[in-house]
């Protein structure tokens, strides 16, 4: 059966929206990322013009994350507070990112910029997460938990004023580290129009030392809101929401974020983090491809960026 | 339901043209929820021993894409933007028989009839030179090719004799991918090379319902439209939430 979607211009199978929309709201569930890095290309390759697949995406993300937040917090697994001092750091990169773009496109060459700067992230991140969840999946099994020595940047962080405790995560930081990483963060997604989970979930396991599962629960937490200020801007400024296929879409992600969060509980965090490290790595892979193939279309839509 | 008011008469030069009508099962193609595009069958008289091209053209305008090229003569990406003007964003010719056999150049030019024609009028910038043009208009029409939106068919227009008058008939695929609009389509009436008689007649595609309803909303109330896709994401995945708790009960 085809729908016609009023914004798109254009008609689709319902069972691509639904069956992409549960593929990817599993991984969300699963690993707390939104998962527009898959979705979005995923749209276009099935003729939704780009502007329109990213922006429809963000609203399909409220709906995949408030499903996932709900079923992560059941458990406990969500910290809010931690959450929140995100958000306020998120939001003022997200300024700050936007104006670079800016700056960027007056330099005249903001696309290169911005493809290798994604490139070189899920590269980064995908190599240092797998490599790392590998050597302590070793570690674990020759019992060595020895107490993480710790590092200057740990003891960096330590010394800054502000300390507080998250009860949830079990963790001591200045509140300055979740707001300048949420706003590094925030930074990098709003400059590469994304909306930045697979980097703040590294930042939260490796800079903040959450627990893996709190993490998950956190970060769609905070995706959640983003991706609510994201929508509406959008739909707002350049209307380019497509609400039927968001319907579609949020069909499948929704229940796919529940049987995540159930799967997810199931897994240990090292081995979460090994597999979201292939996913990121293989979306890398992919892109290096069409950087490097030659395209059979050498146009495309305008718009976005 | 269109039989009446499509069949619109132009005489042309010449008394070999005495009579060329043109006539679509319908006129007025609507896109409600389900539609997934549509087929127009075209239908008319035409003189004895005449050949036909139709063209189906909304009408020129222009058009802005990004262009992908080469950058560090390596990676492939985006590398600036080309404006398209005097292009349709349909057009699509169907005929009885080969066109360069039936047409000659200067008739096809003066009609835009054929790819090479609408590449002539065309103007893209920026680009280098004329061969510069060529190239990117080439590009240009298998884009529009990729999305549907232009299609050169030769052959596909059927023609039969009954009680002395040459009938002719075409069924067209018509692509879902076509924005709502008006849609010109025009009849040439072939002899010797030259267009010896034209007719025209519309199609006119349109959004009803709900469709509609929602396209104009996200274009007139854009504020509450976002706020209504966003309230319904919340309830759907606040729902959801809820339904499997209830059902899974394992936590």
């Amino acid at each position: 059966m085809h729908f016609y979607l009023p914004v798109a211009l254009t008609s689709i199978n319902v069972l691509i929206p639904v069956g992409l929309g549960l593929a990817v709201g599993l991984l969300s569930g699963l690993f707390g990322v939104g998962g527009g890095f898959l979705m979005t290309p995923l749209l276009i390759m099935f003729g939704i013009p780009s502007t329109i697949a990213a922006a429809t995406d963000s609203n399909q993300i409220v709906a995949a994350s408030t499903s996932g937040t709900y079923a992560h917090w059941r458990v406990g697994n969500v910290d809010f507070k931690m959450g929140l001092y995100l958000l306020a750091g998120g939001f003022i990169g997200g300024l700050l990112g936007v104006q670079g773009i800016k700056v960027l496109k007056a330099m005249g060459n903001a696309d290169f910029v911005i493809k290798m700067t994604y490139v070189i992230m899920l590269g980064t991140v995908g190599a240092y997460m797998f490599i790392e969840s590998i050597s302590s999946m070793r570690k674990s099994k020759t019992q060595q938990v020895k107490e993480e020595r710790e590092s200057a940047t740990g003891r960096f962080l330590k010394s800054l004023p502000l300390q507080t405790h998250f009860e949830k995560s079990g963790v001591t930081h200045s509140v300055l580290v979740p707001i300048i990483f949420g706003g590094i963060v925030g930074i990098l997604a709003a400059v590469m129009g994304v909306g930045g989970g697979f980097l703040m979930v590294p930042v939260m396991v490796y800079i903040l030392r959450m627990p893996m599962h709190v993490v998950v629960g956190t970060s769609l937490f905070q995706i959640l809101f983003n991706c609510i200020e994201v929508t509406f801007l959008q739909a707002y400024t350049n209307h380019t929401v497509d609400f039927i296929l968001a319907v579609l879409l949020l069909i499948g992600s929704t229940v796919g974020a529940q049987i995540g969060a159930v799967f997810g509980r199931k897994l240990k965090g090292e081995q979460l983090k090994v597999i979201l490290a292939v996913i990121v790595l293989a979306v890398t892979v992919k892109i290096i491809f069409e950087l490097t193939l030659s395209p059979s279309l050498l146009l495309g839509q305008s718009g976005g960026h | 339901m269109a039989t009446a008011c499509a069949v619109l008469l132009l005489l042309m030069s010449g008394p070999a043209s005495a009579a060329l009508t043109v006539t679509p099962n319908h006129d007025h193609i609507d896109i409600d929820f389900f539609y997934h595009g549509s087929t127009v069958s075209i239908e008319g008289v035409s003189d004895t021993g005449t050949d036909l091209v139709m063209k189906i053209a909304a009408s020129a305008g222009h058009q802005s894409l990004r262009k992908k090229g080469k950058v560090a003569g390596l990676l492939w990406m985006n590398v600036g933007e080309l404006k398209f003007d005097h292009v349709p964003s349909l057009y699509s010719l169907h005929s009885t028989k080969k066109i360069s056999d039936i047409l000659s150049e200067g008739e096809r030019d003066k009609y835009l009839i054929g790819y090479g024609s609408l590449g002539k009028q065309t103007v893209i910038q920026p680009v280098a030179n004329e061969a510069d043009k060529t190239k990117w208009f080439d590009e240009f029409v298998k884009f529009k090719e990729a999305s549907k939106l232009y299609a050169e068919t030769e052959g596909d227009i059927s023609l039969s004799v009954s009680s002395g008058e040459q009938h002719y008939h075409v069924l067209i695929p018509w692509p879902y991918q076509a924005a709502p609009g008006d849609y010109i389509v025009t009849v040439y009436a072939v002899k010797d090379k030259k267009v010896v008689g034209t007719a025209e007649t519309k199609v006119l595609v349109e959004q009803v319902g709900l469709v509609k309803s929602l396209a104009v909303m996200a274009k007139n109330s854009a504020a509450l439209y976002g706020i209504i896709s966003i309230l319904a994401a919340l309830v759907a995945g606040f729902g959801v939430g809820l339904i499997f708790r209830k059902g899974g009960g394992s936590h």
